[in-house]
C-alpha cells in the first residue's frame, strides 16, 4: 500500500498547489458553516428551544455550584441536551472559525493548550472545553456556558473552539461539530476495562472519521502507525507530523531501560504482519515498514529535525515544513511534548496561522493542570506529573530518571473508573529505572500495595519507601479485637496451652493522602523539588489537596476566556 | 521482622538449582501486565539462589518440551489472538502437550487459558481452534453481553488467590477440574462460580492483575512444582504411582495447605521470604471485596 495523496508527496512542486487546495478548502468549510449557520437557527422554535435550554442548563450549573455538588461543568451540558438533544449541533454551528477536535490516548490537554495560545496569539477569539469534560456531556457545557438566552452564542463573530475530545466520544462529536482540523495524538493502551482493547479505539475512530466530509483536514502523527493509518482511506485532506532527528533513537540503545518497550501496535492492518522500525523514539513510535506488503511511515508535512534537551523543561526544536526551517523552545518537561507541539504547529498551520504566534504561543506556554504543572509549598516546588497509562507513566519516569539525578518522588496510584479499574499495566511500567535514583519515594493511593509491590520486585528496597495507603487493613482490626477476646477468654479458663497470638505484625503506618503529601514534602529538603506522579483521579485529589491548603489556584474556578 | 522469615538458607553451600522458563508468545500476549509473572517467579527464585532463565518463544519458535522447566503463557487481543492460536496449534502443539502430559508446570492466564481449552468462539467469524488441554471451551455471546471485568478472589486449596478478571468470553467446563471456586467476581463464565481450570500441572486462569506478585504461595507452587520434577526423581516415580492427582489435595488439619505439592516425600525446596507486603496487598483486595473472613484468616497465617 504506497500512499497516493498528493499531502503526502515531499516534493516542493506538488506542496505549493497542495497549500493553495488547503486554503480553498478552508473558505470552503467557513462557507459551509455560513450556510449552516443561516439555516439551522432560523427555525423559530429551535431558536426557542435553545434558549429554554441554554437557561435550564446555565440554572442547574449555578445551582450545583451553589450547593457544592461539585465542579457544576458537566451537568450544565446534560441539562440543556435533556432539553433540546441538538442544543450542541445549534450552538457549535454559529462559531464564525468553526471548531478543532483533538483527540488521542496521552497529550490532548498539552496539544489543546498550545493550539488556544497560538490561535490566540493570532488574534483569534478560542474557546476550549475544559480539563476533565471531554465527553459529549461537558462539550455542551462549554458551549452552553457561553451562549445567551436567546440560543445564541455570546460574541461568536471570529470565535473558534478547541475541543479536547475524549477517544470513545469521538464519533458521537464530530456528528454533532463537524470540525475544520481533526487532530490525532497518539494511540497506546489506556483504560482497558473502559475502552475494550486498543482495537476497538481504532474502530470509534475510524467511524468518526467515516462521518466526516472531505472539508475537514486530518492532522495526523506519522510516527505512530496506528494513527498514521487513519489517514489511508480518507478522501480529504491529510495533514502529517512526525520526528526526524534520528539521533533520539531509542531500540539500538545499550541501557536495558531503554530497550524494553510497551508496544500496543505491533502488527500492519492491512496484512497483519509484524512492523520492523528503523528508528524508535518510544513504545511504537518511529519510522517503521511493514517487512511483508511495504506499508510505511508516510513523510510528515511538519518534521521536527533537531531536537535538543537544554534542561529539565527546555527543549530546542528544529521544525522543517517543504518550504522553510524554524526553530523553537518548548518549555515543557517530557519528550512527548515535542509530538504535542508538532501536533499544535502542524493544526495552525492547516489554519493558514503565521510562523510569529505559532511560535510566541508555544514558547509562552505554561505547564497546563498538572502537566508539569509548577506549585510552590512550603519552600519546595512541586511538579505535578500526571501519568495515567504505561507509556504515559514510563515516559514520566524517563523524564524524571534520564538524567541521572536523585529525585524526591510520591506516586498516588489510584483505580477509580476514571483512572481505569484495572492496574495490571503498573507491570509494564520500568520501575527499574529509578533505582538508585530516589532521594525520597513515598506512595500513596488507592493501589498503594500494588505499587508498593511493583516497586519491591522492580528492586526498591522496602526501607527506601514510604508506603502510605489510604487506610489501615480493617483485618488488623478485627485481629486486635479477636485478640482481646482471646485473652478474656484465656483468662477466664486459665487451661489453654496455647500462647496468646503474637499480636498482628503489619507495619506500622499512616495513612491517606493528606500524610501522603505531608510526608513527601517533610522529606523534601526546602529549595528542592518534589515530583508527584499521579494518576488522574490522584491528580484530582492532589489538586484539591494543595488548593485547601492555599498553595495552588482553584482549578474549577480558573477564570473563562470568552 | 525480617530474619524471623528468612530461614537458615545459604544458596552457596548447596549446588546452584537452575531452572529454565519457557515464556510463550512474549510480544503477542502481554496485555494485562503479564511481565508481573515472570518478575515475580525471578526474584522469587533469585532471592533463594536459584537460577531462572527466561526464554521468549515467539510465533514460528520451537517449543522442545526438555528444555525448559516451567512454561507461561500470557493473554492478549482478539487481533493477536488469532496467529497465535495457529502457530500454538501448529508448531507448539506437540512439545507443549509432552511437556503437560510430562508434568511440566504451566501458567496460562486469561487468553493463554483460552487457547489451552477446545476453542474460542469469537461473536463472529469462525471458531478459534484452542490445543484442548482442558475439557472446557469459550463463547463470546457479543457486544449486548457485558464483559467480566472487576477484582475477584477465589479460594484454591483452602486458601485465596485474588487478582483482576478482563474478559470477553465466557468459559464454560466439560470434565476439567476448576482451579478454584468463586468468592467474589465472575471466573470462567459469571454463573456456575468455577475459575479457570486444573490438568495435572497445567493452571488456567482469567485472574491477572497481575497473578503471582500478590499471590507468592501459588508462584511458589509453580517454582516448587517445577524444582520437585527436575531435581527429584524419586519423587516423580512415586507421583506416578500414586496417579497424576498430585496436586489438589485436601487442604490439611490447620486449614493451610501444606506449601507445597507433595509429590514424594521429599523436603520442599523453598525457603521462605519475607512476604508481608505481598500478603498486604492480597488482604486489601479482599478487605475490598467484603471479604473479612478470609481477609483476617490470610493475616493471621501470614503475618505474624
Amino acid at each position: 500500500m504506497r500512499r497516493k495523496k498528493p499531502s503526502q508527496s515531499a516534493s516542493k512542486e506538488s506542496y505549493m498547489p497542495q497549500r493553495e487546495l488547503q486554503m480553498e478548502r478552508t473558505q470552503l468549510t467557513a462557507k459551509r458553516l455560513e450556510s449552516q449557520r443561516k439555516r439551522r437557527p432560523g427555525k423559530q422554535s429551535d431558536t426557542l428551544r435553545a434558549g429554554l435550554a441554554v437557561m435550564a442548563g446555565r440554572t442547574a450549573g449555578a445551582l450545583s455550584r451553589r450547593l457544592h455538588l461539585g465542579g457544576g461543568t458537566s451537568i450544565v451540558g446534560v441539562v440543556a441536551q435533556s432539553i433540546y438533544p441538538d442544543i450542541v449541533e445549534h450552538l457549535a454551528t454559529q462559531l464564525k472559525e468553526g471548531s478543532v477536535i483533538i483527540t488521542g490516548t496521552n497529550g490532548k490537554t498539552t496539544t489543546s493548550s498550545f493550539i488556544a495560545a497560538i490561535l490566540r496569539d493570532g488574534g483569534l477569539r478560542v474557546w476550549h472545553n475544559r480539563e476533565g469534560s471531554n465527553l459529549m456531556r461537558g462539550i455542551a457545557s462549554s458551549l452552553v456556558m457561553r451562549a445567551l438566552p436567546t440560543g445564541h452564542l455570546r460574541r461568536a463573530g471570529s470565535a473558534i473552539s478547541i475541543l479536547e475530545v475524549d477517544e470513545a466520544a469521538l464519533p458521537q462529536v464530530v456528528q454533532a461539530v463537524p470540525p475544520r482540523i481533526a487532530v490525532f495524538t497518539n494511540l497506546f493502551r489506556d483504560q482497558l476495562d473502559r475502552y475494550g482493547e486498543v482495537d476497538s479505539v481504532i474502530s470509534y475512530w475510524q467511524r468518526a472519521i467515516s462521518q466526516l466530509s472531505a472539508d475537514t483536514t486530518l492532522v495526523l502523527n506519522a510516527d505512530d502507525p496506528a494513527i498514521a493509518n487513519l489517514g489511508a482511506s480518507y478522501a480529504g485532506n491529510v495533514l502529517y507530523y512526525g520526528i526526524d532527528d534520528l539521533s533520539l533513537d531509542q531500540q539500538n540503545q545499550t541501557n536495558p531501560n531503554e530497550r524494553h518497550q510497551v508496544m500496543d501496535t505491533r502488527t500492519c492492518p492491512q496484512c497483519g504482519n509484524a512492523y520492523t522500525y528503523d528508528v524508535r523514539f518510544y513504545s511504537h513510535m518511529g519510522h517503521y515498514q511493514c517487512p511483508q506488503c511495504h506499508t510505511q511511515r508516510p513523510q510528515p508535512d511538519i518534521r521536527a529535525t533537531l531536537v535538543q534537551l537544554d534542561s529539565f523543561d527546555r527543549w530546542r526544536l528544529q521544525v522543517s515544513t517543504t518550504t522553510e526551517t524554524r526553530e523553537l523552545i518548548i518549555p515543557l518537561p517530557g519528550f512527548y511534548n515535542i509530538y504535542n507541539a508538532l501536533a499544535a504547529i502542524t493544526a495552525a498551520r492547516a489554519l493558514d496561522i503565521p510562523w510569529e504566534p505559532i511560535i510566541t504561543g508555544i514558547e509562552q506556554s505554561k505547564p497546563v493542570f498538572g502537566r508539569g504543572e509548577r506549585i510552590q509549598a512550603e519552600g519546595r516546588t512541586i511538579r505535578l506529573l500526571l501519568a495515567k497509562n504505561p507509556t504515559g507513566f514510563n515516559e514520566v519516569l524517563r523524564t524524571l530518571f534520564s538524567e541521572g539525578v536523585p529525585r524526591h518522588v510520591l506516586f498516588v496510584l489510584n483505580d477509580n473508573t476514571a483512572d481505569g479499574r484495572d492496574i495490571s499495566w503498573i507491570w509494564d511500567v520500568d520501575f527499574e529505572r529509578g533505582i538508585g535514583l530516589t532521594n525520597t519515594l513515598v506512595i500513596s493511593g488507592t493501589r498503594t500495595l500494588d505499587l508498593a509491590l511493583r516497586l519491591k520486585y522492580a528492586g526498591i528496597a522496602q526501607e527506601d519507601m514510604t508506603i502510605i495507603p489510604p487506610a489501615p487493613l480493617r483485618a488488623t482490626r478485627n485481629d486486635e479485637a479477636s485478640l482481646r477476646r482471646a485473652r478474656r477468654l484465656q483468662k477466664r479458663s486459665q487451661a489453654s496451652e496455647q500462647a496468646t497470638p503474637a499480636s498482628i505484625a503489619v507495619p506500622a503506618r499512616v495513612y491517606g493522602l493528606k500524610n501522603a503529601i505531608n510526608v513527601a514534602l517533610q522529606q523534601t529538603p526546602v529549595g528542592e523539588t518534589l515530583f508527584i506522579v499521579p494518576t488522574y483521579t490522584g491528580l484530582l485529589e492532589v489538586h484539591r489537596e494543595l488548593e485547601q491548603r492555599g498553595l495552588a489556584p482553584h482549578y474549577w474556578e480558573g477564570k473563562e476566556e470568552a | 521482622m525480617t530474619q524471623h522469615f528468612t530461614q537458615t538458607f545459604t544458596p552457596s553451600s548447596t549446588p546452584t538449582l537452575t531452572l529454565t522458563l519457557g515464556h510463550l508468545y512474549p510480544d503477542q500476549l502481554n496485555l494485562y501486565g503479564d511481565r508481573g509473572n515472570i518478575m515475580t517467579l525471578s526474584r522469587r527464585c533469585q532471592q533463594r539462589g536459584i537460577a531462572l532463565r527466561v526464554v521468549g518463544l515467539g510465533i514460528g519458535d520451537a517449543l522442545a518440551p526438555d528444555e525448559y522447566d516451567m512454561l507461561f503463557i500470557g493473554g492478549g487481543q482478539d487481533k493477536e489472538q488469532a496467529p497465535v492460536a495457529q502457530d500454538l496449534y501448529e508448531i507448539k502443539g506437540i512439545g507443549l502437550w509432552a511437556a503437560i502430559e510430562d508434568d511440566m508446570p504451566v501458567l496460562a492466564v486469561c487468553g493463554g487459558f483460552q487457547l489451552l481449552a477446545h476453542y474460542y468462539r469469537p461473536a463472529d467469524g469462525p471458531d478459534m481452534r484452542g490445543l484442548g488441554v482442558f475439557d472446557a471451551w469459550t463463547i463470546h455471546k457479543g457486544p449486548h453481553t457485558p464483559r467480566c471485568i472487576g477484582d475477584l478472589a477465589i479460594n484454591w486449596n483452602g486458601q485465596t488467590l485474588v487478582g483482576f478478571e478482563n474478559h470477553g468470553g465466557r468459559t464454560y467446563l466439560g470434565t476439567a477440574k476448576p482451579l478454584g471456586k468463586v468468592l467474589k467476581g465472575y471466573g470462567n463464565n459469571a454463573e456456575d462460580h468455577t475459575e479457570g481450570a486444573i490438568y495435572r500441572n497445567t493452571y488456567g486462569t482469567y485472574l491477572h492483575g497481575s497473578l503471582l506478585p500478590k499471590n507468592p504461595h501459588f508462584a511458589d507452587h509453580l517454582i516448587e512444582l517445577a524444582l520437585q520434577r527436575k531435581y527429584s526423581s524419586q519423587g516423580r516415580n512415586l507421583e506416578e504411582l500414586e496417579g497424576p492427582d498430585g496436586v489438589t489435595q485436601p487442604p490439611s488439619a490447620n486449614g493451610q495447605i501444606a506449601p507445597v505439592a507433595n509429590i514424594g516425600n521429599t523436603a520442599p525446596f523453598l525457603t521462605s521470604l519475607d512476604d508481608t507486603l505481598e500478603w498486604e496487598a492480597h488482604t486489601s483486595i479482599l478487605e475490598r471485596l467484603g471479604l473479612h473472613n478470609a481477609a483476617s484468616a490470610t493475616l493471621r497465617a501470614h503475618i505474624s
